[in-house]
Parts: C-alpha cells; structure tokens; sequence
C-alpha cells in the first residue's frame, strides 16, 4: 500500500517553522538535486542518456516523528522523487516501541536494510557519492519493505554494535528493463549484525525471501519469432520452456538469498569503505550476480576528494539451463573520481565521473563510456 | 604549485583558529546534584554522540547542545568530539533518517545552558568556564 499526495511543498512551508511544533514533534528534511548526462548511448547506466537529465537523481523527502508516550513514536518519511514524476510517496511509516533502553521493535513499512547505505540511501548530504554505485547499490525495486524489525544495541569492551532481524512481506509492480511485471516476496526476512570499534567498523547481513514473478511463457508461442510487444522474461521462460527446462525459468515461490559484507575505516579525514554483496536464487529466470566496491577518500578542509572500484558479474547455472541464461549475462565495471565540497554545515556540492565499462551485455561484448554527475544535497 | 598555496594558507589560517579557541577555557558540566564526580573525554563524546544515554553511575544523561555557531560549541566539537560541524551534520544524518537517534537539542548560550543543567540532574553541557558557578559541577576541561 502508497500513500500518495502530491502536497509536498506545503508541507516543506510547514516545517520551515518549527517554533510552530511543540517539543516532541521532530521534523526533518533532506533534498538532492542532481543531473547527469553519458558520453555515449552505447553504454546503459542508472537510467541517463547523451542528454542531460535532472530528474532521474532528484528528490526531496520530509521526515515527521512524534513521541507518542515514553515508550512510543510514530515516524513518516515521505519522500518525491524526479524519477517518479515527483508524486509523493511514504518510503517509511512505522511506530516504533522501545522495548527497554537498548532494544527497539518497528512495525510499519521499513527500509529493507540490504546495504551498509540502505538506511540513508536517499540522503545524499550523508555520503560522498552523488549516488553509491549502482551495481552494488541495486535491488532499489524492493528498498521498502511492510513488515516489523527488532534492533538491539550492545557494547562490548570499546566496541559498540547492533542486531537487527525483520520479516515482512512485498507486493507490487517493478519495472525491469522497461517492462513491468508483478512481483511478491513472502516470508521476507533477514538479519543484521554490525559492530564498531573507535574508526573501524563491520557490518554482515543475511536476506531471504520466497519470490514469484508473473513471467508467463505462454505469451511467447515461438521464442525465435516473439511478438514486438513481449517482455523480455516471458521470451526467458518460454526459451526456458522450448528446451524442455521451463520448470527452471518460473518463478514460484522460489527462494532468493542476498548476503552483504563490508568493512569500513573513518578517522575524519581519510575514509575508506569495502563492500561485496551476491544474490543467489532458485529460479533461473533471474540470473544470480555478485558485486563489489572499495572505495576510499580524502577529506581537505571543506573539500573530499573520493576514489570508487566497483564491478558486477553474473554467475550462471550449469547446463541447458546456463545456455539460455548467458542471452541475459552481464559484467561490467566502473572507476568512479568524485569530489564534495561542504559549502556549509547543511550544503554539499558534489561532483562524479564515472568510467564504466560494460564487458558482457547480454552475453555479448559491451561497450565503454562516461557518466557526469553534478549534485547539491540538502538536510533541514 | 597554487595546490600548494591553498594549502599553506589553510595552515595558517587553522593555527589562528586553535590559537584563538585555546584562549577560552571551555567546562564541560551537570547539575551540582549529579552523582558523577569527573567524566573522560571518551564518556562524553559517546553521551554526544548518542552512543550511550547513561552516566558511568547508570543515571539517564541527556545531552544538550549550544547553538549553532556559538564559539564554545566550536571548540567542544573540535577538541572533546574530533569533528568538523559538517561532519557532524553527517553523522547525524545518518541517524535521524534512520530513527536510530536525534542530536542533542541545541538550547541557547553559555548562560542558558548553566541555568538548565543546574536544574537538572540528567543534563550534560559545556560552557565558557567564565559562567561556571556553584549550581553546576566541571566534569572536564579543555
């Protein structure tokens, strides 16, 4: 369920006086404005082309919380975005109860906690990218989840940590490749363990899920000969299906696992952050991936000047089943130069390069371009 | 060479600032009713940076901030936190985002700030050590 209305700026004049609120409502802001444009179309990346895009990067979002009692408050991000035709939608609505000081429990629809950045994945005042790379940073169909979470707190010696587990569920619409298909995850859960120790910290997670998506074969009598209107997974399964494997290329309720790992290192001024994460699945008709960063930057002053390695490949199943996978694999890698300047404590002007090079496009050699991105982030 | 100039001028420029703060002593402080006698640094940088909300005797703390640019806020985020207010701003929005913590409150000035702590036994604050009187208690000094 989306709550939608499109009375954002309303809502933003309301917040720039808070003296208006009592004490225990919290509002908060956060804003990027951010454009994009390839060298060259021959190469397909977080959804720019040769021209140059604002909307595919922008977005304003409003946080409001309120205490409901000591033990209680009501928390709702509501964020537009320029992707999707800046109609507001709550990203976050949950209560949160804490259980005792160290433990909190969420109930509501919730940040999918997939990545290192899951947690402020759209607040870019927060990190130094105008985005964090994509090919690690995907799976952004699912980044809200309605379900409950638990997060513990601990401290151990001089290391402070946390344990997060949720469940929930999510049913909705994506969009793949420009075709859309309906997706449901079941049993959703997953769990999360991160430790800190002064400027060192770690974090581990675990997801799983039962997936159905509706690619149907039967749209596709002849794969060989498909309608010009297909979606490309339906030509998968029904490829899937002509080889006498079509029972690998559906999904029903099949089991998908993501797995996470990172490790990061900030003394203030220098940074530097790993993180490997892979998808593993039982159906074919998603092919299984891994994918990486490392990532390191030097603050001067006001000014950060950050390095970025990433690169994604698919992993393919044996056999028949591998063959007719490998018309949808991919590999492909990125170098990311970037700087940020802190114009004040609640502005950052950012600014990325990025050299990606895409070494299989649907099991073909790919090609090599730029990307440009110019951003401002905002929080309030 | 203009890289360089930059940054010698920052140098200097970062000199004059530590020089000027070095001149104010700022307190850290509770309430003189607090059961805590001294806090380290460590401590007080974990109560600021949400990562604890209790004193070492288990007493709840509760952290307030001076306004934003308040010269003893300057110096405290400096010396007793180790981070630039942007990277502060960060930090924080890391957490408020997130609803895993809010910054502490910002509460006014030197004056504003003895008068709250002094009321309450749960806060912790830091002024100019000049406003410091008998209804507080200096846990740190920087």
């Amino acid at each position: 369920m989306v709550l939608r209305k499109s009375g954002l700026a309303a809502a933003v004049l309301l917040a720039c006086s808070p003296a208006a609120f009592s004490d225990d409502l919290n509002i908060n802001g956060f804003m990027n404005v951010n454009a994009g444009n390839l060298s060259t179309e021959d190469i397909s990346l977080d959804g720019y082309d040769d021209g140059v895009s604002f909307d595919i990067g922008t977005l304003a979002g409003l946080q409001i919380s309120k205490q409901v009692n000591d033990t209680t408050s009501a928390t709702v991000q509501l964020i537009s975005r320029g992707s999707d035709n800046y109609s507001t939608e709550a990203s976050w609505a949950y209560v949160t109860y804490a259980a005792n000081e160290n433990t909190d429990i969420r109930m509501g629809r919730l940040r999918t906690p997939f990545f290192y950045y899951s947690d402020f994945l759209e607040v870019g005042y927060a990190y130094n990218w105008v985005r964090p790379p994509s090919m690690v940073y995907r799976l952004d169909a699912f980044s809200s989840i309605s379900g409950v979470d638990v997060t513990h707190r601990f401290a151990i010696g001089g290391m402070d940590g946390s344990v997060q587990a949720y469940t929930g569920r999510y049913n909705e619409d994506f969009t793949l490749s420009g075709d859309t298909y309906n997706i449901e995850l079941r049993r959703a859960a997953g769990m999360v363990f991160s430790l800190n120790s002064g400027d060192f910290g770690t974090r581990l997670s675990y997801h799983q899920a039962d997936i159905t998506l509706d690619a149907d074969p039967s749209a596709v009598p002849n794969p060989l000969a498909p309608p010009a209107d297909a979606r490309a997974l339906d030509i998968l399964a029904s490829t899937g299906a002509a080889f006498g494997v079509g029972d690998e290329f559906i999904a029903d309720e099949d089991k998908v696992k993501f797995y996470q790992a990172s490790v990061s290192y900030d003394n203030g001024s220098t940074a530097v952050i790993a993180e490997w994460t892979a998808l593993d699945q039982t159906t074919a008709l998603l092919n299984d991936d891994s994918a990486y960063l490392i990532s390191a930057a030097q603050r001067f002053g006001d000014a950060t000047v950050h390095l970025t390695y990433t690169a994604a490949e698919d992993e393919l199943e044996s056999g028949v089943v591998g063959q007719i996978q490998k018309n949808a694999e991919s590999k492909e890698n990125s170098i990311i130069l970037g700087m940020r300047y802190d114009y004040d404590s609640s502005t950052a002007f950012k600014v990325d390069i990025q050299q990606h090079d895409e070494e299989l496009v649907n099991g073909a050699k790919g090609e090599s371009g730029l990307l440009y991105n110019v951003g401002m982030s905002l929080v309030f | 060479m203009n890289m360089f100039k930059v940054i010698s001028r920052l140098a200097i420029a970062t000199t004059f600032f530590v020089t000027a703060l070095a001149n104010a002593e700022v307190a850290v402080i509770v309430s003189a009713s607090n059961g805590n006698s001294a806090l380290d640094q460590d401590t007080i940088s974990r109560v600021f940076l949400g990562k604890t909300s209790n004193f070492p005797d288990g007493s709840q703390a509760i952290p307030v901030d001076q306004n934003e640019g308040a010269a003893s806020r300057e110096a405290f985020n400096d010396k007793v936190l180790g981070k630039s207010s942007s990277q502060l701003k960060a930090y924080w929005s890391r957490l408020i985002f997130t609803g895993k913590g809010t910054p502490p409150k910002e509460s006014g000035s030197d004056t504003e700030i003895k008068d709250l702590v002094a009321k309450n036994p749960n806060l912790i604050g830091y002024v100019d050590a000049s406003v410091v009187d008998g209804s507080v208690k200096v846990v740190f000094k920087f």
